[in-house]
């Protein structure tokens, strides 16, 4: 008896000693993170953010790289076409991911991709100046019925989130907006300020960091949101929309399970380290975690809804 | 004052003051380097200053700021390469003045006018910088429309001498500028069908390619002529007071131009340079040497283009609106170590908006001397055989062409963007009206299109703003301006010689 116990017990130590053996056979060289937008971003810090805890439970380097350009489409369809060996990933945003291939012709698109994990997703928020006289989402939805077009409706850039999350507004009520694309969030909230544009859409960091300049008139989130309750979502107000603005880590199609299981792993423990959740907390922003096949359902999905907004408002390619 | 002087004491740290000279150093250094600018020299930092204090964190940002804005003058004389885009107004007369051997003294005229357009701001940003910021709101995307197209006139300007060619190449800038995404609609222009280049033509690789490889293209193509011997200068000479007293009017002029473009979210350091160049060089009174290495005109553009260094705070800290990458970057770290830009700052936190305007001081004083030691190195790379200074000059712009952002299409630009400067230097076609062709080409196009969708389509809203109205009529009048000079001498000749 006791001798087929330490067989069984030599022979767990083996199995055990083979799998991690095994598993340490990734990373065997640097990862690198392909960032799609430029250094100093939102995007870019959190992905600098996550890199060092990541590298750490991954026993390993991660490269943070930025490829910007085109919305983000250079750096994704160069993650797509990258050696599918597990050493080279993006954090893809939800723009190149889900709104950008219904644009244009792009040399990718979801089935281009392995999923490995979602690293962050905030709700967005209608935002407007403070002395805006419009008190809650109904109030002006009933103006912009009454005067069709005559709202202006700042976009960061045309397809992205805000700007598909005012075409779903538009849908959902029948009021008209005038959409006007700026570049980028900065020009967008100087056009609000100086009166050139009534509202547009804004990140909820954005939202908190100049609660003393604008104030928001709905949470397009399907619950209120955490550290922030007080403020209505527009469910709450009769109009159920959700348009997070998110971000995940993808791989090239077609990478080594164990490349894929290590990345996923690691990056769950990133995500929940002191390091990152901290900082998250100095920017406002939520911690959220999806694991691989949540998360590619989640792509997905999003993709199939922005892609019926966007066709219905005739951007479609 | 006594606010200020708590400012200077939070800022007198050993932390901080070595964060100012690291700052400074290394800005300086990113500036020089052709195709690395102030952007990717902040985001070099950017780590480190996460784990930094705030105040030494900031000042490590601002130094690095101020530092590179200055630095690429010193690339624009030395080797006729602006190290940033921001200095190819520099080039314009530094180069030339370096070419009769006097580096040492168009370096310290550049460093002089550096120091002093930095400082003019940081003194407009302590005295003005609510009331600019609530200026600043009244540019609308109609007002910034204005903006660009007086600003275009700098093309005639400084193409005087080979007006047709100078304009044509403004042209093609205007038109370089437009490949890639359509802002307003999203489509694709120019691109051939080519995804990579749906990413546009940016400004770094085509300045780095039109200025550093074509110049380098330029010298091996004649290399079989005897060159003048010149005896470079090595070091770093300070320009004699005489010298100044004329100059003080353009010097004066170019900080207030640098300061009110820098205050506007959305315009730079490079328009504010060419703005100020250009007025110089229509108002200065040695407009005849401009383009021959006349002092005046580097003054005019290094002192503009450091003067937006301090305004370009204004919106940033005031409304919390970045009007630069620089500054958007900056505002990120702002928000990282718990601070909030906009109304409030000044309200609340009053100590660390005076801290800033300390650290701003500092850095463009250490900015002076780091300048003056870095130019006994920086002149003495003009006395290494050519050959050796040529092929240095092609790694560092290579490097810095790819760097940006990381696109392999951009080696392609830079090579393209040399062998056409190569043509174009050997046409005689200047390659500033490049520069400020595809700077301006974003903002007056998008700002076009932005200002008729506000008007629901109409020209005519566009003077009925009274802003807008004013830079239209600016616009003109410098346009006429020839033809009114010409009108008065010919009036003032018939009544001397009235027969």
């Amino acid at each position: 008896m006791k001798t087929v116990l330490t067989t069984l017990a030599a022979l767990v130590a083996a199995v055990g000693t083979g799998l991690s053996a095994h598993a340490a056979d990734f990373p065997a060289k640097p990862v690198t993170i392909i960032v799609p937008f430029a250094a100093g971003g939102g995007t870019d810090i959190t992905t600098r953010t996550l890199a060092e805890p990541m590298a750490a439970a991954l026993g390993g380097e991660i490269v943070v790289k930025n490829t910007a350009g085109a919305g983000g489409t250079i750096g994704a369809a160069e993650t797509a076409r990258a050696r599918p060996d597990g050493y080279t990933v993006g954090m893809m945003p939800v723009g190149p991911m889900t709104t950008q291939p219904h644009l244009r012709e792009l040399p990718y698109n979801p089935d281009s991709f392995d999923y490995i994990c979602l690293a962050y997703t905030a709700p967005s928020s209608l935002v407007v100046r403070k002395d805006s006289p419009f008190e809650d989402l109904q109030d002006m939805i009933a103006y912009a019925k009454e005067h069709p077009g005559e709202l202006n409706y700042g976009v960061q850039a045309v397809g992205s989130i805000p700007h598909v999350a005012g075409l779903g507004l538009a849908e959902a009520t029948g009021a008209e907006f005038t959409f006007i694309p700026y570049k980028g969030s900065a020009p967008t909230f100087k056009a609000m300020l100086d009166g050139s544009v009534d509202m547009f859409v804004a990140h909820i960091s954005f939202l908190t960091q100049n609660g003393d300049q604008v104030r928001s008139l709905a949470m397009f989130s399907s619950e209120r949101v955490d550290g922030a309750e007080d403020l209505p979502t527009s469910g709450d107000q009769g109009v159920p929309m959700d348009f997070p603005i998110w971000g995940g880590i993808v791989a090239p199609k077609g990478i080594p399970d164990e490349a894929r299981a290590a990345l996923e792993s690691a990056c769950e423990e990133g995500i929940h380290s002191d390091a990152f959740t901290e900082r998250m907390k100095t920017l406002r922003q939520p911690v959220a975690f999806m694991g691989s096949e949540e998360f590619e359902a989640f792509v997905r999905s999003e993709f199939d809804k922005n892609e019926k907004l966007l066709v219905g408002a005739g951007l479609g390619k | 004052m006594e606010l200020f002087a708590q400012g200077l004491g939070h800022v007198l740290t050993l932390a901080t003051f070595f964060a100012m000279l690291a700052g400074t150093v290394l800005g300086v250094m990113v500036g020089v380097l052709p195709g690395l600018g102030s952007v990717i020299g902040i985001t070099m930092v950017l780590p480190f200053t996460y784990s930094m204090d705030q105040i030494p964190a900031l000042a490590l940002m601002l130094g690095i700021y101020c530092g590179s804005v200055y630095g690429g003058s010193i690339t624009a004389i030395a080797i006729n390469t602006p190290g940033t885009p921001q200095a190819a107004a520099t080039a314009l007369d530094g180069f030339p003045m370096a070419q009769r051997g006097e580096a040492d003294l168009a370096i310290g005229w550049a460093t002089a006018a550096s120091t002093i357009g930095g400082l003019f701001s940081v003194a407009v940003l302590i005295l003005a910088a609510p009331q600019l910021a609530a200026f600043s709101l009244n540019f609308t995307a109609i007002e910034f429309f204005a903006l660009g197209v007086f600003a275009l006139i700098c093309i005639a300007n400084v193409s005087r001498g080979a007006m047709a060619k100078g304009l044509l190449t403004g042209a093609i800038g205007l038109f370089l500028a437009t490949v890639g995404a359509d802002h307003v609609t999203g489509d694709m222009r120019f691109t051939f069908g080519s995804f990579e280049m749906s990413a546009g033509i940016s400004l770094i690789p085509a300045i780095v390619g039109v200025f550093a490889l074509s110049e380098v293209f330029t010298r091996v193509a004649d290399n079989h002529k005897p060159k003048p011997q010149v005896v470079h200068n090595v070091g770093f000479r300070l320009p004699p007071l005489a010298e100044w007293k004329p100059r003080l009017g353009t010097l004066l002029k170019s900080c207030m131009i640098g300061s009110f473009v820098g205050a506007l979210p959305g315009t730079g350091a490079t328009t504010s340079a060419f703005i100020s160049y250009s007025e110089a060089r229509r108002s200065s009174r040695f407009r005849e040497n401009f383009g021959k290495g006349e002092p005046s005109g580097i003054i005019a553009a290094e002192s503009a283009n450091n003067a937006v260094t301090g305004s370009a705070m204004v919106p940033t800290l005031a409304l919390g609106i970045p009007g630069d990458p620089v500054t958007a970057v900056m505002l990120g770290t702002f928000i990282v170590h718990g601070l909030t830009p906009g109304p409030q700052l000044f309200l609340h936190h009053l100590d660390l908006v005076y801290a800033i305007f300390a650290i701003l001081v500092v850095v463009n004083i250490m900015m002076f001397f780091c300048g003056a030691l870095g130019a006994q190195l920086f002149t003495r790379a003009l006395r290494i055989p050519e050959p050796l200074l040529m092929t240095m000059v092609v790694v560092i712009a290579i490097v810095g062409a790819y760097g940006v952002r990381g696109n392999p299409l951009d080696l392609v630009i830079a090579f393209l963007g040399g062998v056409g400067g190569f043509l174009l230097r050997r046409g005689g076609f200047p390659l500033a009206p490049l520069v400020i062709g595809m700077v301006l080409s974003e903002t007056i196009e998008n700002s076009l299109r932005q200002g008729l969708l506000l008007t629901r389509g109409s020209f005519l809203a566009f003077f009925e703003r009274p802003i807008a109205l004013g830079l239209f009529l600016l616009t003109a009048t410098m346009v006429l301006w020839p033809i009114l000079r010409w009108l008065k001498e010919r009036h003032r000749a018939s009544r001397e010689n009235p027969q």
